[in-house]
């Protein structure tokens, strides 16, 4: 037991020591991101740091908001920044690569990609490499589909562990099956996260910086392109989630906004403006949300128990089997049991002080180390309940093995559907895309906003990691303590009282404001050919289609990916498509024009297709505001 | 033909469901076909307020889910069909239910049970039950989420 705490504490101690760097490094970076970019020979002991931080990202040791902090890559781009010596530029390169993950779902163990790779390895390549935050989308993209083979491997290999906690368990040994959930499978997780992000962050930056020389330099500024178009998926993922009925327009309203401002409104004036028109919508719009006072459940509570109990669980005991829950629910992540031994490891406080016989502890043991997963945090609401029901058993109620895994095997799935719709497709996102707003920062002057002469903000990482970990500690606390003391008419009242439901449709409300805002910002669709109307040379992007709708083909393409990812086109099918369309794109096809003459000057004329940043014969984007 | 997806899922409604599937397929109504939430009050009712709003839960025991899916399959409204077993979805095949493709979704590990693809373990019952599905040409596939590429059944059972 100490041993876990001490590691944990050791975890923590990690990240506040990072932290503690940090206002030196920030002060430090407003200096550095003024010149341009610079390359970054990252050292040993960086390229350590880095890929210990990609391990932690994946770990247990934050108190299991790992997944929603380090995890993203908006974070791991702030530290990465830290790590390098530049946190803005590195929380800014973040911000973008993060992009395509917004609609992000990992559930019931299958991941899509591993946006902690992309944002990890993702922006120690584009930071060293000096490449800017666009350039390295589709570069961290690639590096994300690499990292599920680490994920995929730790599933597989942690359900041999399961084997050995199902051994201590038979001979009734609570710290043996505890240990088991976390000591093996973390060892095998640290090799096998630790050593290939090692070697890629010493080794990839001049990797990749010698590919992009090799390569002809259009298709260079085909990558840049791409980096204007791949977000467009990014947040046609999210928009699968959010953007239907009633709150579709607040996605145009958020986008509008936007470009109506040239991007000098901050994302959390947008935010503000959304919960506003989140609490109209809901009193005043929306006939989804039942306004009426909650329906009565009715109360099934169990029967209060008539005799007096022989042992009772202390309010220690069940802070400890939620802090225990909290950091190991995915410690030992397997195929065979997904959570399974993580339920079991979380058990050992209540069936330490429920149980004394060494048959009883190795029964409880064993009913717990079975199949389980659930959402981790709002699904807390079935250990509630099982622990309320062990305490019972322990006081002799007819409870049997059957009873306690009906309930575990019923409710996880249920509790799973609510959990994740709530943290993984509403809570996250929403607060991700506001970081990302404040972190991508905006550059004024051009017609529409973008990226080109941003400076990253820090902010944007540290303010989305405070409030998401906020957020989701409440709800698993909540729901833990709900469980356990009113059981199942805490779920029936819950569900039944349409809480949920407002607080989903009012985030879909701010989740559009913020989300069509975003696409404004990071998604760019500029048309570079010139025609001549009425003896005048006319750039169809600023002479033309600027002036009508600033904008209007990047929030055609968002729309159109959306539409088409409503009808199952495959997103990675379609992220190839775009890649390769931006890169043909970029080809010279209208005479030799300055395509090849070095054109990363904002502002010049190309003869392709599409142009990066600011349209032709737009002024060149001034220096970000102070 | 509206039953848009029917899915082998130990835990019935869960994340994959609800926030993948369901928005994928545009289904409007799910109806789970399991014995024993049909008979518990309490998981009926916890099922049935599961899913997002404007998607009615219907929660049948195999008889009357047979009759259900029947009806439903002739209408034009999207439907997810859900059970815990291979043996729910061939008495249901058995009883007439006409289905296409049986999709594997999530069958957890355990004592016994051999580990298929991913988060998909098999019992041998249930292995006799998913082939006896096949001969009476139902095409059983493995795909866990819409975004995955199904993969076929036959091209994982080894025969044994």
């Amino acid at each position: 037991m100490q041993r876990k705490y001490a590691a944990a504490g050791a975890g923590l101690l990690v990240l506040m020591l990072l932290a503690a760097t940090m206002p030196a490094a920030v002060l430090g970076a407003s200096s550095a991101t003024t010149s341009a970019p610079h390359q970054i020979t990252v050292s040993f002991l960086q390229a350590a740091l880095i890929a210990i931080g990609y391990y932690l990202a994946n770990s247990p040791w934050l108190f299991g908001l790992a997944f929603f902090t380090l995890y993203r890559p908006l974070v791991a781009g702030f530290f990465v920044g830290l790590i390098l010596g530049d946190p803005a530029q590195g929380t800014l390169i973040g911000a973008a690569i993060n992009i395509p993950y917004l609609g992000f779902i990992s559930a019931g163990g299958n991941l899509p990609a591993d946006a902690g790779f992309a944002g990890w390895v993702g922006t120690t390549v584009a930071l060293a490499s000096g490449i800017d935050a666009t350039k390295a989308i589709p570069i961290a993209f690639g590096l994300g589909l690499l990292g599920t083979i680490i994920f995929y491997s730790r599933m597989a290999v942690d359900s041999v562990f399961a084997h050995w906690a199902d051994a201590r368990a038979e001979k009734a040994d609570i710290a043996g099956v505890a240990l088991m959930n976390w000591l093996p499978g973390q060892a095998f997780l640290f090799v096998v996260s630790f050593v290939p992000v090692f070697l890629l962050a010493l080794n990839g930056p001049s990797a990749v910086q010698d590919a992009l020389n090799a390569l002809p330099l259009w298709t260079v500024n085909g990558l840049v392109i791409a980096g204007g178009i791949l977000p467009a998926i990014g947040i046609a993922l999210n928009m699968r989630f959010i953007f239907r009925g009633s709150a579709i327009p607040y996605f145009f309203i958020g986008f509008i906004l936007m470009t109506v401002t040239h991007g000098s409104v901050s994302l959390v004036v947008i935010a503000a403006i959304g919960l506003c028109l989140a609490y109209l919508h809901l009193n005043f719009v929306s006939r989804d949300a039942p306004l009426a006072a909650a329906q009565a459940a009715e109360s099934t509570a169990a029967p209060v128990q008539a005799q007096e109990p022989k042992v009772r669980l202390t309010r220690g005991d069940l802070i400890r089997s939620w802090a225990l829950w909290t950091f190991f629910a995915h410690a030992n992540y397997s195929y065979e049991r997904l959570q399974g031994t993580g339920f079991a490891h979380a058990m050992t406080p209540i069936i330490k002080r429920l149980y004394t016989t060494p048959d009883e502890i190795r029964d409880a043991l064993k009913r717990h180390l079975v199949f389980f997963n659930t959402e981790p945090n709002f699904g807390n609401v079935v250990h509630g309940t099982v622990i309320a029901m062990e305490e019972q058993r322990a006081n002799g109620a007819a409870i049997d093995d059957d009873a306690i895994n009906s309930v575990k095997s019923g409710l996880m799935g249920p509790m799973a559907g609510i959990g994740d719709t709530l943290s993984q497709s509403t809570i996250t996102p929403i607060l991700l895309a506001l970081g990302i707003g404040i972190a991508g920062g905006t550059a004024s002057g051009s017609a529409v906003p973008t990226l080109s002469g941003a400076t990253g903000n820090p902010l944007g990482a540290i303010i989305y990691m405070v409030l998401v970990s906020i957020v989701i500690v409440a709800i698993g606390y909540t729901a833990w303590m709900q469980g356990y003391s009113r059981g199942r008419s805490f779920v029936t009242e819950i569900l039944k009282s349409g809480t949920i439901d407002r607080v989903l449709i009012g985030a879909g409300v701010l989740g559009n404001m913020v989300l069509g805002a975003l696409a404004a910002t990071f998604v760019v669709v500029n048309l570079a050919p010139t025609v001549t109307i009425a003896g005048a040379q006319m750039n169809l992007q600023a002479s033309i289609i600027d002036p009508l709708f600033p904008g209007a083909l990047a929030l055609g393409l968002v729309v159109m990916t959306w539409w088409l990812l409503q009808r199952r086109v495959n997103p990675l099918a379609l992220l190839a498509i775009y890649l390769v369309f931006a890169i043909v794109s970029a080809y010279p096809f209208f005479g030799p024009g300055q395509a090849n003459s070095g054109d990363y000057s904002y502002g010049a004329c190309t003869s392709s297709l599409l142009h990066q940043y600011t349209p032709c014969g737009a002024p060149p984007a001034p220096t970000a505001q102070p | 033909m509206s039953l848009r997806l029917v899915r082998i899922d130990d835990r019935l409604i869960h994340g994959q469901v609800v926030a993948v599937w369901l928005r994928a397929l545009g289904a409007q109504r799910i109806v789970i076909v399991d014995d024993a939430s049909a008979r518990d009050e309490f998981l009926r009712e916890v099922l049935t307020l599961a899913a997002p709003q404007g998607v009615p839960v219907e929660v049948h025991d195999v008889a009357s889910g047979a009759v259900r899916c029947i009806e439903l399959a002739t209408t034009p409204e999207p439907v997810i069909v859900l059970a815990r077993s291979p043996r729910t979805i061939l008495a249901l095949r058995q009883a007439g239910v006409p289905i296409e493709v049986v999709d594997v979704g999530g069958m957890g590990g355990g004592p016994g049970r051999k580990r298929l693809h991913k988060t998909i373990s098999i019992s041998p019952d249930e292995l006799r039950e998913l082939r006896e599905l096949e001969q009476l040409g139902t095409r059983v596939e493995i795909q866990i989420v819409a975004d995955d590429r199904p993969i076929p059944f036959r091209s994982l059972d080894s025969g044994n």
